[in-house]
């Protein structure tokens, strides 16, 4: 799990160009949207697209993304659950 | 109902320094075929937050247009008009690339909102919480003049009073390479490729800042003999040349026909050529008329005609594309 979380953040952090932000910058339990990384509505859709891409997890329900993307450990717990890729 | 309207402010990101006039008097000359502009230190002015989502021509067209509104002293212009001849295009390559390789799924959102034209100048009315026109000219190589024309227009009607006018292009090595092969840039002796960044406000309020008055934008499709002149009290024209002998000729001739025994200059020797490179020969004719100076690299040097010059009152800013459409900007000092 350790290891799912820091690439996921170092996932995160490409796909959002995150500049000058290092996955150890990233608290795993901080929200990620409104406080911790301060996420919005259109980095929640780039999340979507990055769980598809890498791990083959597709979200059908789109009420699911606010429990999902809660954090990073809650996102990588997901992901080890649910992942086909 | 016609009014005075005054270019208060420019601000520039190209191949010269960037957000300076320093040009004027050191300018930087380049041998190569291509050149990508001269960025400014972005992590000065944006946050990582804020720079994430932003491309290079977006970071540009944001810090020149913040830069000329506070220069100008207008924080919410009454428009906000570009012109872009490619628009977005790297985020467009990115976009369409990664359409083509992904089987046309799983795209990311983020540049497929960067790829459309009028992110530009949609994003700088964002920025500066402006809600009034907001417009987009794709014109390719008369795009900021049909801009400029729409500001020019609207603020001698009295619609407006305030005019935000940028003109923006990237130049990506893959689209380089394109009209190198098209025979549009990358010719024996031209100019090089360059990239365009720049704002200007326009009021119909003359300030102490002012460069200059617009006299008169008019573009002109067709035969250029058929053009009628309306102005013949004009000092100097500032042409489009760049070096290319085919297009280069087609100034001349049209100036010797229109504009009999009056000195050409150039600009995209410095500036290189762009879709809206024409924007350069506007800001340094401004700059000419503000300082009462023109500095010698802007004189052709070979071109043939000699008089002797008076006081430079009026510049003409005269651009063709494919001799098809002619674009004139008239400027002048006498306000």
């Amino acid at each position: 799990m350790e290891n799912l979380i820091v690439k996921l953040k170092e996932e995160i952090i490409e796909v959002l160009n995150l500049e000058d932000v290092k996955p150890a910058d990233i608290d795993e339990n901080a929200p990620l949207f409104g406080e911790g990384l301060g996420l919005d509505s259109i980095d929640a859709l780039e999340l979507i697209v990055l769980m598809e891409k890498n791990y083959g997890i597709k979200l059908k329900d789109p009420a699911q993304g606010k429990e999902i993307f809660k954090s990073i450990a809650v996102m990588a717990e997901y992901i080890a659950a649910n992942r086909s890729k | 109902m016609n009014k005075n309207i005054y270019i208060n402010s420019i601000k520039q990101i190209s191949a010269q320094p960037p957000l300076t006039d320093e040009w004027f008097d050191n300018p930087v000359f380049y041998n190569e075929q291509y050149i990508r502009a001269t960025d400014a230190d972005y992590k000065q002015y944006f946050s990582p937050l804020e720079a994430r989502r932003l491309g290079k021509i977006l970071k540009r067209a944001l810090l020149t247009s913040r830069e000329a509104m506070q220069e100008s002293g207008v924080q919410n212009p009454d428009a906000i008009i570009t012109g872009t001849g490619l628009g977005c295009i790297e985020n467009t390559e990115i976009f369409l690339d990664k359409l083509v390789r992904e089987g046309e799924e799983l795209l990311n959102p983020t540049h497929f909102m960067n790829s459309t034209h009028n992110t530009i100048s949609s994003l700088v009315a964002i920025d500066a919480k402006c809600h009034g026109y907001n417009s987009t000219y794709a014109h390719k190589g008369i795009s900021f003049e049909c801009a400029l024309q729409d500001a020019f227009l609207q603020m001698q009607s009295g619609k407006i009073g305030t005019a935000l006018v940028g003109a923006h292009d990237e130049m990506t090595p893959a689209y380089f390479t394109l009209l190198k092969k098209a025979g549009y840039l990358g010719v024996e002796n031209q100019v090089f490729a360059g990239e365009t960044a720049l704002a200007m406000m326009l009021s119909t309020e003359k300030t102490e800042k002012s460069l200059c008055k617009i006299e008169n934008v008019e573009k002109f499709y067709g035969d250029i003999s058929q053009y009628a002149i309306r102005d013949t009290q004009i000092d100097h024209i500032m042409v489009g040349v760049n070096g290319n002998a085919a297009t280069d000729k087609i100034y001349y001739e049209n100036c010797k026909k229109l504009f009999p025994n009056i000195p050409l200059l150039q600009y995209k020797n410095i500036f290189g050529e762009s879709y809206t490179a024409p924007a350069f020969g506007v800001y340094a004719a401004a700059l000419c008329l503000k300082k009462e100076k023109i500095p010698n690299q802007l004189r052709i040097k070979n071109y043939e005609l000699r008089i002797e010059e008076k006081k430079t009152n009026k510049i003409l800013i005269y651009n063709h594309f494919e001799n098809k459409n002619h674009t004139f900007v008239l400027l002048s000092h006498n306000f």
